[in-house]
């Protein structure tokens, strides 16, 4: 099987808001795409639904041939949006518990990043600022050998000297075999890694091409093409 | 994979617990040594003595009482917030399932009621000085098997082990259901809770009304009432506490994996 994700039809609504319509979507393996789109556009949405945390209203998500369960929770690497980090914990609790229960966790790995970033395995997470704790967290994720990473706003609350180093850390940490979703609006910053993009709006996928084809088809850069298309 | 969850679910909790038992065994000690019963008895006006006295004793009782507030405040807020806050969104996305989840925080809470049962029990017993002690015990569990038989030291803690699994519980559900609110979820789950305890009151009355009569006619109705029939009668009453506990699991499950919605 090629595609790693494959989304057909799927919906989810919130009460009375549509969240997600209709998204049909392949995603293949050994990809980094950049999952594009403006506040509330249903970006998180999506990224929940793949991860067994919503379930859709209608349609279906394959992972691997999978729907999201246990079997796929085994091979995605999922960095939220949030803080999910137990603050009374050390680093190396938190380390810990992803060896205990990911078996693709690489322990090594992950003190390997924290001593090049400074970041002591002994210091409890309380004590951490929020840009630290993102840091960690980013971390964690990147240290499994997952076969699909999907990270939600990865770069949204650091400063942007430490963006360049978190996207060097996510490019060296991944296999040629595994694809990265990277849901963002900071759209210049990661444009310069990603092979695909989707464009989403409203709930809906407007676009889905290779940057490639983005730069040959309208001799556009994907931030200025995402200016277009989602021009106020 | 559930006694990992297990194994976390104690290391979050023990850190909370221990110097909360640790700080109640001190002052049971401390209050043996310094005997503030014994110097108010003997003191006739109002001194330091006294007032140290009292300040102990009042310690005391805010420890043993607030050894059970928190036990049940830990077991809402470990479930609320581990689970349904921001904590969920790693706790959901470990290969685990729903279900172990709630089973593991269930034992867990389990273990640290039946333990501040236990610190409370050997407090008073360290602040009391009991005279046979071994002898009072003894007396007691004849007591119990005069009345239960033996069957009862089954039955018993049986029933109160089940007890303390469908309280914790209905808990749990509540929370869950209160979750579902967009606004205002923890008021929504006391409202919840407020609603599972009314259905849990009506049936027991309707279990009693339908099924109890017979059973009680004929504990009333004879002179002397044996052990074998009050057992069936705790064994009896499980029944509907069984059937509540299910509910409420399925409840809570169901929400867990089809309605879960992280703020």
């Amino acid at each position: 099987m090629s595609n790693i994700l494959e989304c057909k039809n799927v919906t989810k609504v919130f009460g009375a808001k549509v969240a997600l319509s209709g998204v049909t979507l392949n995603i293949p393996r050994g990809k980094i795409v950049g999952l594009l789109g403006p506040n509330a556009s249903g970006k998180s949405t999506f990224i929940k639904l793949c991860n067994d945390l919503l379930t859709p209203t209608s349609g279906e998500i394959l992972i691997d041939g999978n729907r999201p369960g246990i079997e796929t929770k085994k091979i995605v690497s999922y960095l939220p949006e949030r803080n999910y980090l137990n603050d009374w914990m050390k680093v190396a609790d938190i380390i810990g518990l992803f060896r205990d229960f990911y078996s693709d966790f690489n322990e090594e790995k992950a003190y390997d990043m924290l001593r090049r970033l400074d970041i002591n395995p002994k210091d409890k997470l309380k004590t951490m600022s929020k840009g630290t704790k993102e840091k960690v967290q980013l971390i964690l994720v990147m240290s499994r050998e997952a076969q699909l990473y999907m990270l939600d706003e990865p770069i949204g609350g650091v400063d942007p000297a430490a963006r360049d180093y978190i996207l060097d850390t996510i490019l060296s940490n991944y296999n040629e075999n595994a694809t990265i979703i990277i849901s963002t609006h900071l759209i210049s910053d990661i444009e310069k890694i990603l092979d695909e993009v989707v464009f989403i709006k409203e709930g809906k996928i407007v676009l889905t091409k290779t940057v490639d084809e983005i730069r040959e088809e309208t001799g556009k850069s994907v931030d200025s093409l995402f200016r277009e298309v989602f021009k106020c | 994979m559930l006694a990992k969850l297990m194994k976390y679910e104690i290391k979050g909790t023990a850190r909370l617990f221990i110097p909360l038992y640790l700080a109640l065994l001190l002052f049971a000690l401390l209050n043996r040594i310094i005997n503030p019963f014994g110097m108010l008895e003997a003191s006739e006006n109002f001194n330091l003595q006294v007032l140290f006295s009292i300040i102990s004793i009042t310690v005391y009782f805010i420890l043993i009482i607030g050894t059970f507030v928190m036990t049940l405040v830990i077991m809402i807020q470990r479930f609320y917030k581990n689970l349904l806050g921001d904590e969920g969104y790693l706790m959901f996305t470990l290969p685990v399932k729903s279900w172990q989840h709630i089973v593991s925080k269930i034992l867990v809470s389990m273990l640290w009621t039946i333990l501040s049962f236990i610190m409370a029990i050997c407090s008073i017993l360290i602040l009391v000085d009991i005279d046979n002690l071994f002898e009072e015990i003894r007396q007691f569990i004849s007591t119990i098997s005069d009345i239960f038989g033996s069957a009862g030291f089954f039955t018993l803690p049986y029933y109160a082990l089940l007890s303390l699994i469908s309280g914790i519980l209905m808990i749990y559900a509540a929370i869950a259901l209160g979750h579902l609110f967009s606004k205002h979820k923890l008021m929504a789950s006391f409202g919840m809770y407020c609603v599972l305890y009314v259905i849990y009151q009506i049936v027991m009355a309707l279990f009693i009304l339908v099924f109890g009569k017979k059973s009680f006619n004929s504990l009333i109705s004879s002179p002397s009432t044996s052990s074998l029939d009050l057992n069936n009668l705790v064994l009896s009453f499980s029944i509907p506490l069984i059937i509540i506990l299910v509910v409420n699991f399925i409840l809570t499950n169901t929400i867990l994996r089809k309605k879960l919605n992280l703020e």
